[in-house]
Formats: C-alpha cells, structure tokens, sequence
C-alpha cells in the first residue's frame, strides 16, 4: 500500500468517531444559511477537541482520550443509497489527482529504475468518504447516533417552544415506526440545545435572556448560546481572514449534491412505502437475512448489549474494555451461529487488539481473514467486507507485512465494483514495491490491472496513469505484445483526455515496433493512430507539420540523380547509356568511370591531374563519395530516391508526395545575397517541386519513390525530407495484386483516413578512420548528397547511336553514325570520347576526306573505301603508305583519349552533329561490355565545373568467324625479283571457326595486305587450289606471300611512323587499306598489341654487354611485319542474304614463331606454392637461343638440282656448289663454315655417306651488316644417287664480341641433288 | 477478462534482462485459435511471475520450481537454468510431468543452440529448426 498522511493509529479512531444528530429549526437553517453553510458544516472545523477528556471505566479507572473527534450531522432519516454513494465515491477518486509537477520517487529494483509517486491521495480519498458513508446497521453501533443537536435560533417568535417542538420530532424520529432510519444508539438519546444568534442581526439581550431560559429548563450540562455574524464583509476581498471551512467546503459541495439528489427521492420513496407500509417487505428481508447469516438478534438482546458495550468502549478510545467485550460478544455470536454479528465482532475485535496500547498481543490477523470471508461469502456483503480489508490491509502495512495485504487486497477485486477493485489492486502493486525486495514485475502487473479497472469505471486520468507507471517496466523488453496493449490503452486514454500529443507519441510507438500484431490488429492500430493525428493536426492547422512515424525511410539508402530522364531509345536512335537511377552501383565499373575520367582529364592537362579534379559523381549514393557539396546545373533537374519501407501488415498509402527543401538564393554575380533568405517549400519560381498524387506501399514491402526538384535559380539546396498525407486503403486488407500497380495513380484508391506530416532525411556519413584520434572515437563524417550547389548553366551533350549493332563477328567491320546533340542553351566545345577499347571504334583518320554521308545513304555499301581494279593484277601487290599520326596513333599519345572530329570544334546550342564511326567486333568471343565516356567543356569557362562527361556503355555479342595464324621465314632464295635485297615467306593459315548458328554460309578471303615500316608484301605464292579463297565451316585455307623490303628510298625519305602498305587482292576490288577505316583498326590493334607488356629484352640491353649481344642477335630475328587480313562472309539471314566485312589482324615480331589473330588463351597457372625460402637468383639467361642464333647467318646452297655424268668415262663426278652467305643482322659477323662431315647418327651417315666436298673443308669468313657473300665449292660424287648437299656447317659469332657464341647454322630443307649416269 | 481454455500451453524463455527470448503456444488440437485477443494477457501473467521465480528459487534445490504462481485460472511454473535464464509455462490444466520433461527437453535443445557462435545470449531465438523442435517437444510431453 502507498504511503498514507494519516498513521493507521490516526485513522482508526477517526474512522469511528461518535455521531452527533443536529435537529434544525427552519429559522435556525436560514440564520446559517446566511453563511452558505449548513449548521453541520458550521461545527466541522471545531468537532475535534484538542485538549484531553478524561473519563472513568466501569472500574473507575482513569482513561484519558485524546484527540477526541465527533462528528455531527444534519438528520437524514433515509439511508444512503447504493448508486449515490457510488457516485459520490466516483467523483471523490476523479476529483482527486496527483498534483502537477509532483517529484515521484525512484525505487531502484534490480535491473529497474521506476519513478513512482509514493503517494495515492485519492485512494485516502476514497477510504473516507467510503467510511463515512457507511450507512448504519443493525448488527453494530459504532455509526448509531450518539446524541442529537436541538438547535433554534435567537430570532424565533418562541425559542422556547421551537425546542420543545424539535425535542418532539427527535423523539418521533427515533421511536415511530416510519422510520428505520437514522440508527440511534441509546434508547434516550442525549439532548443538547443550542441557541445561535446572529450577532450582525439579532437583540443580544433577548438571546441571552432566551438562553438563561433554556438553561432554566434543560440544565446548564445541556444548553449553549452559540454567537454567529452573518454580517457580509466589505473588505472580504482584501483581507486575508483564514477561513477554516474552506477545506470542508468543496468535499461537502459534493456531499450536498448527493443530499439533495436524496431529497429528491425521499419523497418518492416515502410515498411508495406509505402505500405499501404493510410488514412484509422487511419481514421478508428479515427472512433472507437469516437464511444467509444465521440469527437476526432483537434490539434488546443482552448478545448485543455487549456488543453495544464494547462500541461505546471503541469510540471512547477505552481498546482494552473493548477488544474484551468484542471477544466476548464474538464467542457468544458464534455459538449462536450468528454470522453477521460474529463477523463484525471479530473486525473490531482485530482492530481493538491492535490498537490497544502496549501491544499485549499481537494483532490477530485471522480474526479479520474470518470476518472478510464472513462478510462476503456468507452475508454477501461487499461494503463491510472491504472496511474490513481497508483496516487490515492498512494494519498489515504498518507492520510492513506487505505481502498479506497485497493478497488481501487482491482477494477482494471483484466483478461488482470496478472502482473499488482498482484501487486496490493499486495498493496491492504498492504492496509489491514497497516489499523489502521489491516485486517490481507484481507492482507493474498490478498497475496494469488497476488501469484496466480504473478505465472500466470511466476513471481515464487514473487509468492513464497506471499504465504509464506501468509501462517503464515493460519498456524495451521485447514483450511487443504487451507494450502494444499498453501503448494502446495509454493512447486511446490520453485522446479521450485530450492529451493528443501523448495519444499520438503512443500510437506511433505501436506502429514502429516491429509488430507482432495480425493484420486486422494492426489496421485498427492505423486507424486509430490516424484519427488521433488528424484531430490533433486540425488544432494547430498552420503549425509545422509534425513527424510521420511510417512507413520507414532508409535514409542511407537515399539514391540522388542530377540531370534529366533519358530515353533510351528514339526511333533508330538509340540513347547512350549514361547514367540513371535504374543502374545498380558496382564498384568495379564505377572504378573504371572513374579511369577514364582521369585519363582525359589528364590529356586535356597536359598530362596532369589537377589537384582540385574530383571525378564527376551524376548519381550520388551510400558508395559515392559524398564529403563535398555536389553540384546541379540550373534548369537541370534533381532527383532523389527514397527508399520506404512498410513494416505493418496492411497497406499504406501515401498521397501528394513531395520532397521538402531549404534553399538559399545567389546572386548570378555569384555574391550572396545580402539577406540570405530561407525558402521553403511553396516557391516555385525558385525550385519546383514535383507532387506525386498516390504512392502505395503494401504491407511488408520495400518500395523507392523518385521525387524531382527543378532549380530555377542558382543557390544552396537542401533537401530535409519528405512530406505527404499518410493513410491507408479502405476495405479490404489484402491487397493481392495491386501491388502490380505504379504507385503513381490518380484517385485509384479511395483514401479512408490521411494526415499530412513530414519525415526528415538524415544521413550519417561514413565512419572517419583516419586520424589516431578518429580511430579511438567514434565519429562520422558528413554526408552531402541532400546538400547540391546550384550552379549557372552548362553545356548538355546528348549522344545517339544510329544503327549501332548488338552482334558481330569476331573482327567484323560496321559503320554506324553517332550523333552529337547540345540540348543546353551554352555552345559546348573540347569534345572527347574515351574507352578502354579503342580498338573498338573509330571516326576515322584524319587523312580520311569522307564528308559525312546520312547513314540511309550507304545502307548497303561497303564500309570500306574501295577501288574496282582488273583480275589481271591478282597476286600482285598494290601498294600505298600511310603515317600512324594520321590516325592518332603517335608517340608518347594516348590512344583511348579520341577526339571527337566536330566539323567546327564547337557544338553550338540547339544543334546536332551525325558523324560516321565504324565499330570492329573484338577478337574474343562472348559478351563485350565497351565503355565510352564522352568529356566536354563549356565554351565559357565556368569555375566550378570544368567539364562534363557522358558515359555510354555499349553491349556486342560477339561471335567466332575466323582464326588467322601466320609465321614468317626466311626464304631460300636471296635476292627478290628485281635481284636486290632481303625477303621472306609468310604463311597464313586461315580457318572458319564459325558456327553454323550464327547463319554464315562461308567467308571469302578477299583480301590480304600488309603494313609495316620495312616490309611488304610481293606476291601471292599460290600454295592451294583454293583460287576463290572461299572457306566452308571449318575449313582451313593457307597461304603464302613473299615479302621484300620497301625501297630504301621510301623509308629513308619518310618518317619514321611512315607504314607501307602492300595490298594483295583475291576479288576485283581493292580495299584501301591504308585509308579508314581499315589503317584505323590495324593501327588500333597494333597499339593494343605494343602495349602489352613484352619488354623483358629492353630491361636487359642496358646493363651488361653480354646482353647488348643477344640484344643484337635477337634483333635480327627481329621483324615488324603486319599482316591484315580482310574477308567477307555470306549469312543467310530470314532467307536474305547478306554480306559482311571484316579485318583480321596478325602482327608477327619474330621470324619463324607463329603468330595469331585471336588473343592466345593463356593457361592460368594453378595457384603456385608458397615459397617460404627467398629463391636463389637465378642468373637470367643471357644466352641467346639456338634459335636465334641459327638466324643470324642466312645460308642457301646453288647448284644444279640434275648432274649427268658419265661414271663409265669418269668415275669421280664433280659438281660445282655456290654456298651463299648472308647476314641478316647489322651487325659484322665471323662466320666458320666446316665442311667435314659430322656423322652424328647412323642414319645419317647412310645419306651423307656416299659424297664428299673438295678443297678446303675449312673457312674464316667475316661478313658485315647485311653483307652477302658467295663460296665456290665442289662436290665429289662416286655413284648415281640422290644426294643431300646440306652438310655444311656454319658457326657464327658477332665479330665485336669477347663471347664466342658458336653454334651450327642448320639448314631445315634438305638440298637434295640428282646425279644420273649417262 | 479471460477465457477458459482448457489445455492450452503459453512457454516463454526469458533473458537476463526480463526479456522474452523465445515465445510459443501450444492449443490443443482442433481447437482453434480463441477470437479473444489474449495474447498480450500471457505475457503479462508470465513476467509477473517472475518476482515469484526469483523468490521460490531461494526456497528449492531444484532447478525446476513446480507452480510458482497463479492468475485467475492459470497456473506458472518456471525451470531455472545454470546460467538463470527461466523458462516459464502458463497452462490451465494441471499435468506436473509433462511440462518437467518438457522443460529439460527444450534445456537440452537450448543449449545445443546457444553453443552457436553467432547467437548472443539474450537475443531473441529466431532459429526456425528451434522453433519446429520446440513445437515437436510440446506435441510429444503437453498435447498428448
């Protein structure tokens, strides 16, 4: 039980005090009237005596009362009804409420800190009036009148009479048989006159000469002059006159109503029983009273003249004469088996043991356990029982036996009385908190209960208030059911008490925690929730609008967007790619964006980053860099993707969407303003908002609104949020299928309830982890993405692709037109395009004199600049030069850095530039994801942005169509046609590895030409029958081609990114292959192909001289031949045919390695072991290969390929042999040329046997750079046979060099001769 | 303010922090779910019977505690772990051995789930294969 203000010692005794009844004359009344006071309340504040009284026992022992309290009261001859006094006590409790502002305790308990007012003064309240209100029964005397009042007023024509006159009615009050009612104690009930006299009014004298009268007739123990003054202050108002009825007054007001309430119905009543004044009704009464409690004892009996003893003792404070009349007057009760009176003597008994000073027994808990089980189950008598738990349970915490009152308290919650039943299963929850080890989780529990009770009997404030003090208990836990119950209730009490803001904060508390709730629950939470809101938005109309606690906002996940919404494809005009909210971030990809970026920026530069660069970010998210304020252009609008989530399981439908914004306006001067204005919302000619009428989230899913802001005016934005009208749909909750449905729909649903609030987007940046100070703290850094700088316009590119392909062959060839559109009102300028894959595409070279054709106009052409030419020159080169710096392949440039060949440089606004571009299917394969970012600048210069980009990513699939392997070596013979210099032999394979599937028919070499600085081809040597060159599905064809060195003129002449190009045509048209596109692509690839990483000889040549050797060595090995082979195929395609074109490129470096077309597939080695030993260095072999070295020296034999001899007339046959020989390097070369044979194997032996050189078998030769020189020698033959004159060994060194690297120049092809005898 | 439902089952594991861990029903079968929303009056009954918990736990060498407590027409009894965390069982029809064996069974499952790294003592137990064994365990020692 709470803390009380009164000790139970106190209240006991006040709780029965002895009744005094005031008989008023009519006169009397209205003199006290006067003062708005009945004569009752007139006494109320002096019924309590503050000095001693002393008194005898039966046993003439002194017995000192003290603080002896009467109470007086105006006779009520009915007695009190039920339902008025539980209204009365219901208006008692309600007018009673905590005091605002009132410091509740904290009670720590475990885990648990409570607030908790100590005290519950409406529960005091309560147990007064309660007590007070007891109407008088038969079985006890404790509230029977003791004495009665007579009182009469100095101003009455005859006081004297007027007394006897009342002395009269109290009499037939007590004695005549129509009332029952009030009880009265004694039989001659005391009488005390009393005189009141006005003083402000009446004649003194004759009062006090009334009074000597009375005193004559009454005695002088009996009779008193009261003095009032009725007189009306006029300076009430400013003295400060204490006013001792005042605490009286407004409890009394209540009481008064309940009396004239009473008067209303007392003469109803009265009336009813005169008709029906026949016994049966109270015999009948009478009757049921004994059935249920036993004996109904008749006044007199001696049973209750005990009981009436010990009454008189109680009320006159004399516990110990009490306690032993009780016991007494109980045992004889409960012999007679007269529950009722048993029960009561048994309470006072109790209450008379503890009260009785010096404790001689302890306070006999059981009697009062007996007599409340008595009272109720036996006399069902629910108002006697709950005195007798109200004095227990108060005695029981007092001698802080709290758990016993916790229970008493509880056994009597009952169904009959919701108010008595909360109030004291509040006390039983202060019970529980007040144990010596608090039961918290009991005192919460209770408190739940109390509320629940308090509601049910229309007590709000109170139930209100337990469930909030219950709630700190059950916050945080978990148990989300029962916080929503109690959420619940502490929301729909605060808005039945107009506490809105406490309603709304509950009920959005039900909606965000992660529910357990079923979907019905759920939206009559919604509801409610909304309903509360909207009354509480229609108080403050204009007031900023308030927090929406759903649906949930993702704020990291926030996604924003500057620039417009593109179309992706127009026609035949296909959009580039860009940028766009519906591009998932990938990081690998935006790493690259951001490559390219920097490559063009730092060729723009001159090869410098800028410090102050920082790539261009159009699509801001939880990844991109978000530290600095982003920049919008004006007149471009800002999109901003939010990502809601609906956590209920019903619906929600937000209506009139839009973002929420801030912003402060510059001048175009770009000064700020002086008064820098906040705009918000509502200011379109600044920043226009863009409205989404509906927005459906269904239950339990994640959903992204895109909301657009159109700057109109350069300044600082911030975005803050969103607002809209939050709701849901009516009907039916299950909303299968309309979850198909775009949010965006105008009055699809029909809007049961929607209020209009805001929720702020507020994003943490990322975790700072830079600094010591960083690391040991937690702290975040900004995030800016709300926050973009309005800048002045910009130049805006738009770029489309016309008749861009998705397939190609491997090395396919196609043109296609990009057109470079200016949508901005600024002239752009400085246009680039960058990619990874230059190999991919190009404008063209700038040698190239084509004038833009419209694309419709060469649909069926050929790509390729062409010339028709006569068979008769097939197998004959035809040959042109072109320089790589035409095409944009030089030195020390950076081939992914394309300009853009703008007829004018400058795009001016508004116009649009179609410019041809030929794309080459790559060499690989599969899919092919090519970036091209196109950089751009202002023609004006702008500070903070310096440029723009435009990023495009275009997807071929690429599939297989030829491979092309070539190898390269040198020829036998030595001098080419005209006689003069080096030439070699190139064989290209060429095979179909197409799959039928793709619809080719057959390719056609038509083609094949080569590029180099120093070679070309000569002539087609013809190896196959395949004239036509044709290649069916898997067919391989070879070729072979000489090749010379260009004249020397030629390359002296030129510089030295001069390429010649040789073109050795299979059809009747020449494809030029040194204009575009077909130079661009092969410089493209050779580019592509130098940078791969192959420079292990550069990194050795420096170092040592060893190495400056093979260097030199290799070098001769060395060639720089390109070969570009050009085809077309047939496809069959929807029974059309079609050709295609294509290049294949193959770079050959060395003589004799074959080189390929297609990138070799590497093996990816497995994972390699670790090592866990630093491995030994290795020396790196600075030897040159076999190989290598067998190149240096180029060897042929010349002789007749018959001899006829005639044996019979000779028998030695001499044959002279010319052994040429030729270096290859620029290098001076020591050459040794053995003859002797060198019988390694038997096998070869058997061929070598049989001949033998003459002469010398030894010489020392030197040969310089490219010197050829010629041997005479002699071959001696005995027989006829077929000979392999390919002895020769040839051993060669450089001649400057210390090393001797001496190996035998082998001659692959046997030189075989024919001697015949004739 | 309740509804008499005989052999239902409420079992509630509760944390260091006075928190449900895990929660389950058990109805007997065919017995359909009470229109009542009464769930909210389970969790109630079973956190306050936790002062009660705390109390007979001084009074028992046992670490299952038969009826701690009672409300209206249900009754509470609580097994108290090792590591103290409770499991409490609210039922309206008297069955002693079943909810003890019950009550070991699930400490026997519990255990095996919170050896598991990633689970945090006191989080809610959101394993759905716990779930299923639990309401297994229920069928097997309380609905039959």
């Amino acid at each position: 039980m709470a803390q009380c203000v009164q000790s139970v010692q106190e209240l006991i005794p006040d709780s029965f005090v002895p009744c005094v009844a005031a008989l008023c004359s009519d006169e009397a009344e209205r003199l006290t009237r006067l003062n708005h006071l009945s004569f009752a309340e007139l006494l109320k504040p002096f019924s309590r005596l503050t000095s001693e009284v002393h008194m005898r026992d039966p046993n003439n022992q002194l017995h000192i009362i003290k603080n002896l309290k009467i109470a007086v009261s105006n006779i009520i001859t009915q007695p009190p009804q039920h339902g008025a006094i539980r209204k009365l006590l219901n208006d008692v409790v309600s007018g009673c409420q905590p005091a605002e502002g009132l410091v509740a305790n904290v009670i720590t308990a475990g885990d648990y800190d409570l607030n908790i007012s100590a005290t519950t003064p409406w529960f005091e309240s309560y147990r007064e009036t309660f007590l007070q209100s007891m109407p008088a029964s038969d079985h006890e005397f404790l509230n029977h009148y003791l004495a009665c009042m007579l009182v009469a007023s100095s101003g009455e024509a005859e006081p004297m009479e007027q007394f006897s006159k009342l002395s009269q009615e109290q009499h037939r009050i007590q004695h005549n048989n129509d009332y029952s009612y009030p009880k009265w104690f004694i039989p001659n009930t005391l009488k005390y006159y009393v005189l009141l006299h006005d003083m402000s009014a009446g004649d003194e004298q004759r009062a006090e000469s009334i009074y000597e009268e009375m005193k004559q007739k009454y005695g002088t123990q009996g009779c008193y002059l009261l003095k009032i003054n009725s007189r009306t202050s006029n300076r009430a108002s400013d003295e400060q006159i204490p006013d001792p009825w005042s605490q009286y007054l407004q409890k009394n007001s209540v009481q008064n109503q309940l009396i004239s309430r009473k008067g209303l119905s007392r003469s109803l009543f009265s009336a009813t029983k005169k008709w029906f004044s026949g016994s049966k009704v109270p015999e009948k009464s009478i009757n049921e009273l004994k059935n249920t409690s036993g004996l109904l004892y008749p006044p007199e009996a001696p049973e209750l003249q005990i009981r009436k003893m010990a009454d008189l003792c109680f009320l006159v404070q004399h516990y110990d004469l009490a306690y032993s009349c009780y016991h007494t007057a109980k045992k004889d009760f409960l012999n007679d088996q007269a529950m009722l009176y048993a029960a009561g003597a048994l309470e006072m008994a109790a209450v008379s043991a503890f009260l009785q000073p010096g404790a001689p027994r302890p306070y006999p808990a059981h009697y009062m356990d007996t007599a409340i089980q008595t009272y109720r189950d036996v006399c069902k008598n629910m108002v006697l029982a709950e005195r007798c738990v109200l004095l227990s349970a108060e005695i029981l915490k007092s001698q802080s036996k709290y758990s016993e009152a916790a229970a008493l308290l509880i056994r009597l919650t009952s169904e009959d009385s919701d108010l008595r039943s909360a109030l004291l299963l509040e006390q039983a929850a202060h019970c529980f908190i007040n144990m010596k080890s608090p039961m918290v989780r009991k005192y919460a529990f209770h408190m739940i209960l109390a509320g629940h009770r308090f509601s049910k009997a229309g007590q709000k404030k109170h139930a209100l208030r337990c469930y909030c003090q219950a709630m700190q208990v059950y916050k945080g836990k978990g148990w989300s059911l029962a916080e929503d119950h109690i959420n619940f209730t502490i929301g729909r009490q605060s808005y039945t008490l107009r506490q809105l803001d406490n309603a709304v904060s509950a009920f959005r508390h039900i909606l965000i925690n992660e529910s357990k709730q079923s979907a019905a629950q759920q939206g009559a939470f919604l509801r409610e929730y909304l309903y509360v809101y909207k009354n509480v938005s229609q108080l403050s109309p204009d007031g900023p609008f308030p927090q929406l606690p759903l649906p949930y906002i993702n704020s990291s996940a926030t996604r924003v967007f500057f620039g417009h919404d593109r179309r992706p494809a127009d026609g035949e005009k296909q959009a580039a790619t860009h940028v766009s909210l519906d591009q998932e971030y990938d990081s690998e990809s935006s790493q690259q964006w951001r490559e390219l970026e920097e490559q063009v920026v730092a060729v723009v530069n001159k090869g410098v980053i800028p410090s102050s660069f920082h790539p261009t970010q159009y699509c801001l998210n939880s990844y991109s860099d978000n530290s600095r304020f982003p920049l919008a252009v004006v007149e471009e609008p800002i999109t901003v993707e939010v990502a809601f989530r609906n956590p209920l399981k019903v619906p929600l439908l937000l209506t009139d969407l839009s973002l929420l914004w801030k912003f402060q306006p510059k001048d175009i001067n770009g000064k700020d303003n002086e008064e820098v204005r906040e705009l918000v919302t509502g200011e379109p000619e600044m920043i226009g908002t863009e409205v989404i009428s509906e927005f459906l989230i269904n239950n339990e899913e994640s959903k992204v609104a895109r909301l657009k802001l159109f700057p109109h005016h350069i300044g600082e934005l911030h975005i803050l949020g969103v607002v809209y009208n939050l709701g849901t749909i009516q009907g039916s909750l299950t909303m299968d299928g309309i979850g198909a449905l775009p949010g965006c729909h105008t009055g699809k649903y029909s809007l049961s309830m929607s209020v209009r609030g805001r929720q702020d987007l507020e994003i943490q940046g990322p975790r700072l982890n830079n600094t010591k100070e960083e690391k040991t703290s937690i702290t975040y850094g900004p995030d800016r993405r709300l926050d973009p700088i309005i800048t002045e316009e910009m130049p805006l590119l738009e770029v489309f692709f016309i008749h861009f392909p998705t397939e190609l062959l491997c090395g396919e060839i196609r043109k296609a037109y990009v057109e470079f559109a200016n949508v901005s009102k600024c002239p752009l300028t400085g246009l680039k395009v960058v990619s990874k894959r230059p190999e991919f595409f190009t404008f063209g070279g700038n040698t190239a004199v084509l004038t833009p054709l419209s694309p419709s106009a060469s649909e069926n052409c050929s790509a390729y600049k062409t010339v028709v030419t006569d068979s008769t020159s097939v197998c004959t080169a035809l040959t042109s030069s072109a320089s790589s710096v035409d095409f944009g392949i030089g030195i020390g440039s950076q081939p992914e850095v394309i300009p853009v060949p703008l007829p004018d440089t400058v795009l001016l606004p508004g116009a649009s530039v179609q410019l041809p571009m030929w794309l080459r299917g790559p060499d690989e394969e599969g899919v092919h994801e090519i970036n091209f970012l196109f950089y751009y600048e202002s023609v004006k210069k702008q500070p903070k942005i310096r440029h723009r980009i435009l990023r495009h990513t275009a997807v071929i699939c690429t599939s297989r169509s030829l491979n092309v392997k070539a190898t390269v070596c040198r020829s036998n013979s030595l001098e080419d046609e005209e006689g003069k210099g080096d030439n070699m032999l190139v064989f290209v394979d060429v095979e179909n590895t197409n799959t039928s599937e793709a619809g080719v028919k057959e390719f056609h070499i038509v083609q094949v030409s080569s590029s180099s600085k120093h070679w070309k081809l000569q002539k087609s040597v013809n190896l196959s029958e395949n004239k036509d060159a044709k290649l069916a599905s898997r067919e391989k064809g070879k070729f072979c081609f000489k090749v010379i060195r260009c004249n020397e003129r030629e390359g002296a002449t030129q510089s030295s990114e001069k390429y010649t190009f040789a073109d050795i045509i299979f059809g009747n048209e020449q494809i030029i292959s040194s204009a575009s596109p077909c130079a661009d692509f092969f410089y493209r690839s050779l580019s592509s192909e130098l940078k791969k990483p192959q420079t292990q000889l550069s990194m050795h040549t420096e170092k040592h001289s060893v190495e400056d050797a093979v260097s030199l060595i290799q070098k001769c090995n060395k060639v720089d031949l390109n070969i570009v082979i050009l085809w077309k195929a047939y496809v069959v395609e929807d029974s059309k045919q079609l050709i295609l074109e294509g290049q294949h490129h193959v770079i050959l470096h060395t003589i004799g390695k074959e080189a390929f077309s297609y990138p070799q597939k590497q093996e990816q080695p497995e994972m390699e072991p670790l090592k866990f030993f630093r491995p030994e260095n290795t020396t790196a072999t600075s030897r040159p290969s076999l190989e290598q070295l067998s190149n240096l020296i180029k060897t042929s034999l010349h002789y007749p390929e018959t001899f006829n001899h005639p044996f019979h007339q000779k028998s030695l046959c001499l044959v002279p042999v010319t052994l040429l020989l030729s270096n290859c390097s620029k290098a001076d070369v020591d050459v040794i040329v053995d003859l002797r044979h060198k019988t390694t194997s038997p096998e070869a032996l058997e061929i070598h046997g049989s001949f033998t050189w003459l002469g010398q078998t030894q010489y020392k030769l030197q040969l310089k750079g490219q010197e050829i020189l010629s041997l005479q020698l002699k071959a001696c033959f005995v027989h006829t046979g077929v000979y392999n004159l390919g002895t020769p060994r040839v051993f060669a060194k450089l001649s400057d060099q210390v090393t001797v690297f001496e190996t035998s120049q082998q001659n692959s092809m046997p030189a075989l001769i024919i001697i015949n005898n004739v | 303010m309740l509804k008499t439902k005989s052999g239902s089952f409420y079992f509630v594991i509760l944390g260091h922090h006075d928190n449900p861990a895990f929660e389950v029903e058990f109805l007997p079968a065919g017995k359909a779910e009470p229109k009542d929303d009464y769930h909210h009056l389970n969790q109630f009954i079973a956190h306050a019977a936790l002062d009660l918990v705390d109390e007979n736990l001084w009074l028992s060498n046992n670490i299952y505690l038969k009826i701690v407590d009672k409300f209206n027409e249900w009754f509470v009894s609580a097994f108290v772990t090792v590591s103290h965390l409770r499991f409490i069982m609210l039922y309206d029809i008297r069955q002693e051995d079943g909810i003890k064996n019950f009550f070991t069974d699930v400490y026997d499952l519990y255990i095996k789930f919170a050896v598991n790294p990633f689970y945090e003592p006191n989080s809610p137990l959101q394993s759905s294969a716990f779930d299923r064994k639990v309401r297994f365990l229920g069928k097997k020692h309380l609905l039959s």
